[in-house]
């Protein structure tokens, strides 16, 4: 999969998540979205599992820098599959 | 700042592993696009400011299951709460949580379900990650400071082992299992000594995992026994100030495979999984609730496919299904022996029903398979009235408030009116399949018993003495003690045409406990009925664990001076307990009433009747003919004295009528 692939279908999954609009681009970090607070964190990225099918391994996300790379992790999951 | 955050994220319940555990919920939860829409429903309802966001939002967060939907619903009412659209409540509640793992988002979870399910305003405290015994023992902790009503505690659930050998004495085990209840107790006392506050304590999930194998339960050593041990200990030990929150239940009955997640524990030391997580919550928040608030009093009935199958005013009362005959007709009796044992908690049970008065009452009155009789009903509202109006007019005539009401009904469209036009009770919809009523009423969660009352412990303390007594008077071992334990009650009862289906069925069916096996159609059993030449009749048993049913069937046929047994036979899971006598003293007295002076009894031996060989000689007939085929016995009316039995002969329901 592309990474433009994902981050499209990650728009779809932040839509869901956050009452305000976010548009997901590959440098968008937590940071830079009020919304986005830990307990938001926990929920988002298990959407992001069941939108794609996937299961992080232990300490996985924490090594992504940004959306782009999360994007990028999840398309090498879905690979391997 | 980078996506590393402490609340670390969980496993969702689409993957793999959870489809090898089963369905282990039947409203297990599911992330499809419905649920999604429907909670931009509420968003849009949020945004244009609409009333009925609250109510819906209620709603969804009673049957929401999985955590991104009640998080999402949590978001969703914290917004409402910005915008003073979500009321705010009379009562508050100042809540302490604290516990050996990390808080959050489960915290979050307990405020969303605890504000919305318990009507209050929450002041929420959350301790520090695993620093709840510091917490506890030092009086100048924030715990205390906040002055918290209620505390919720979680202790560690991974110190919670034995820390010696798998190997190792009992008794050191023990000790350690013991010592590990004793420090949660004293934590539970020390919480409530120093802050007033009520303390509700989670126990113990119990691992998944095969390890140690065969020494699982034989004694303390593994995590499962020590962790089950120390769950029940604390249950039988709890103060009244206390309470469980039965996490150990909880994962049980999700499945304890999809009740953990090892890698939020290592990301962010979780406890749960998220769907446990949610569990948890709910459980906490109903139990909060329930301590500020009465549980429900009154359930209302429907009759027709409610508490038995069909309807009685087209299919009458050999028509409609209850009883041990049929599948569906077990599964109506089972519902009825269900509503039976919690209306023995106190729970009133009334009927509100489309039909004519005197139609409705007859099976209550008249069907020997019924469990509900009139007695269990307080209130009887069987006409073509509305039922909103119905259940109105019982609150009014039992002086309840109707909140204190619940409503069952087999028709959506009753549950429908109900709740629309009386939206204070709860009314609920049993669905389709009768076997799923029982379990449906059980898990409705409104007439749980949550503690214990004086009469309860009065009543322990009768028990116990006569306990004592028993023991004093005989062994347990002893076969006349044990039958009189049982309180056995046998209902005889001449044929029937409501039981001709059940009767027919044990005729064609019976094979072992058979002296004749003599087949015989629907239509020759209806026939018996009004046949004068025979005298048949049924013995149905119940013995204080329950009713047996229709358990033995006699037909005999009257040739002048003689009785001749035509048929006899019996349910074997009755054998033993002098129903033998009873049925021979049964036939004597009718042997006495038709005038006969002699009863003949005839054994037909076939290849599976082998046990009832015997019967004759062993009840004190004489040999007649003996013969391979057919033998027969003969007994003297005149000379037979009636056999003391332990159970008691009552007469059938409809005798009275």
């Amino acid at each position: 999969m592309q990474q433009s692939e994902v981050l499209e279908r990650l728009q779809g999954v932040f839509d869901e998540i956050f009452l305000e609009k976010v548009v997901v681009t590959p440098e968008l970090t937590a940071n830079d979205v009020s919304e986005w607070d830990s307990l938001l964190h926990v929920s988002l990225i298990l959407a992001v599992e069941q939108e794609f099918g996937i299961r992080f391994r232990v300490g996985e996300v924490e090594g992504t820098k940004n959306v782009g790379e999360l994007a990028d992790l999840i398309a090498k999951r879905t690979e391997k599959k | 700042m980078t996506l590393t955050y402490e609340g670390r994220f969980d496993r969702p319940n689409s993957m793999g592993d959870t489809k090898t555990v089963g369905n282990a919920l039947h409203q297990a939860p599911s992330e499809s696009t419905i649920q999604a829409h429907e909670t931009r429903g509420l968003k849009d309802l949020l945004r244009d400011s609409d009333s009925s966001f609250v109510p819906l939002l209620k709603s969804k967060t009673k049957e929401a299951r999985s955590f991104s939907e009640v998080l999402a619903l949590n978001t969703l009412r914290k917004r409402a709460s910005q915008t003073n659209l979500w009321p705010s409540s009379k009562s508050t509640l100042r809540l302490a949580i604290i516990g050996g793992c990390s808080l959050r988002p489960l915290a979050d979870l307990i405020e969303h379900f605890t504000i919305v399910l318990g009507d209050v305003n929450l002041q929420l405290w959350t301790g520090d990650y695993d620093n709840y015994i510091s917490e506890i023992m030092d009086e100048d902790s924030n715990l205390y400071a906040f002055k918290p009503e209620l505390v919720f505690v979680l202790p560690s659930e991974r110190r919670c082992r034995y820390t010696g050998r798998l190997a190792d004495p009992l008794a050191l085990q023990e000790a350690e299992a013991n010592q590990a209840v004793t420090d949660i107790l004293g934590l539970i006392a020390q919480i409530h000594d120093r802050s007033g506050a009520s303390v509700v304590v989670g126990n113990f999930r119990l691992p998944p995992y095969f390890d140690p194998g065969a020494m699982r339960n034989s004694g303390l050593s593994s995590e499962y026994a020590f962790r089950k041990y120390v769950n029940y200990q604390i249950g039988l030990n709890l103060p009244a100030y206390a309470h469980i929150c039965d996490i150990e239940f909880l994962a049980n009955r999700l499945g304890t495979v999809r009740a953990f997640d090892e890698r939020t524990w290592f990301e962010s030391k979780q406890p749960f999984s998220t769907d446990l997580m949610v569990e948890v919550a709910r459980e906490f928040a109903l139990l909060a609730a329930s301590l500020k608030r009465a549980t429900k009093k009154v359930i209302v009935l429907d009759l027709d496919n409610t508490l038995w199958g069909g309807v009685i005013g087209d299919d009458g009362l050999e028509g409609i299904e209850i009883g041990t005959t049929s599948p569906r007709g077990e599964a109506y009796r089972d519902f009825q022996q269900t509503l039976l044992e919690i209306s023995k908690r106190g729970v009133l049970l009334a009927v509100c029903s489309k039909n004519d008065h005197d139609k409705a009452i007859e099976p209550f009155l008249k069907h020997p398979e019924m469990v509900l009789r009139l007695s269990n009903i307080v209130n009887f509202k069987a006409n073509w009235e509305p039922k909103s109006e119905n259940i109105r007019q019982i609150a009014l005539e039992l002086n309840l408030g109707v909140d204190s009401f619940v409503f069952f009904d087999d028709n959506p469209a009753e549950i429908d009116i109900v709740k629309q036009f009386v939206p204070e009770v709860d009314a609920i919809w049993l669905g389709e399949d009768p076997s799923t009523y029982a379990t449906t009423l059980k898990d409705c969660r409104h007439f749980e018993m949550r503690s214990v009352t004086k009469e309860d412990l009065e009543r322990v303390q009768l028990y116990q003495q006569e306990a004592k007594r028993q023991e004093l008077q005989s062994t347990a071992t002893d076969m006349d003690a044990y039958l009189s334990s049982l309180e056995m009650t046998a209902t005889i009862s001449e044929f029937t045409p409501i039981d001709v289906p059940r009767i027919t069925q044990l005729i064609n069916k019976s094979n072992q406990f058979n002296l004749t096996t003599q087949r015989r159609t629907e239509v020759e059993v209806r026939a018996l009925i009004s046949s004068t030449d025979h005298a048949s009749f049924t013995i149905r048993l119940s013995d204080r664990f329950g009713d047996h049913g229709l358990i033995a069937i006699v037909v005999t046929k009257i040739d002048g001076a003689e009785l001749l047994i035509d048929t006899w036979l019996m349910s074997c899971r009755v054998l033993k307990r002098q129903v033998e006598e009873a049925t021979l003293n049964e036939i004597v007295r009718v042997a006495k009433e038709r005038g006969c002076e002699r009863i003949v009894g005839t054994y037909k031996p076939t290849a599976k009747n082998g046990m009832v060989r015997d019967l004759y000689p062993r009840l004190g007939f004489a040999p007649g003919d003996l013969a391979d085929e057919t033998s027969t016995y003969i007994l003297d009316v005149a000379n037979y004295s009636p056999s003391k039995t332990k159970i008691q002969v009552a007469e059938p329901a409809g005798a009275t009528i």
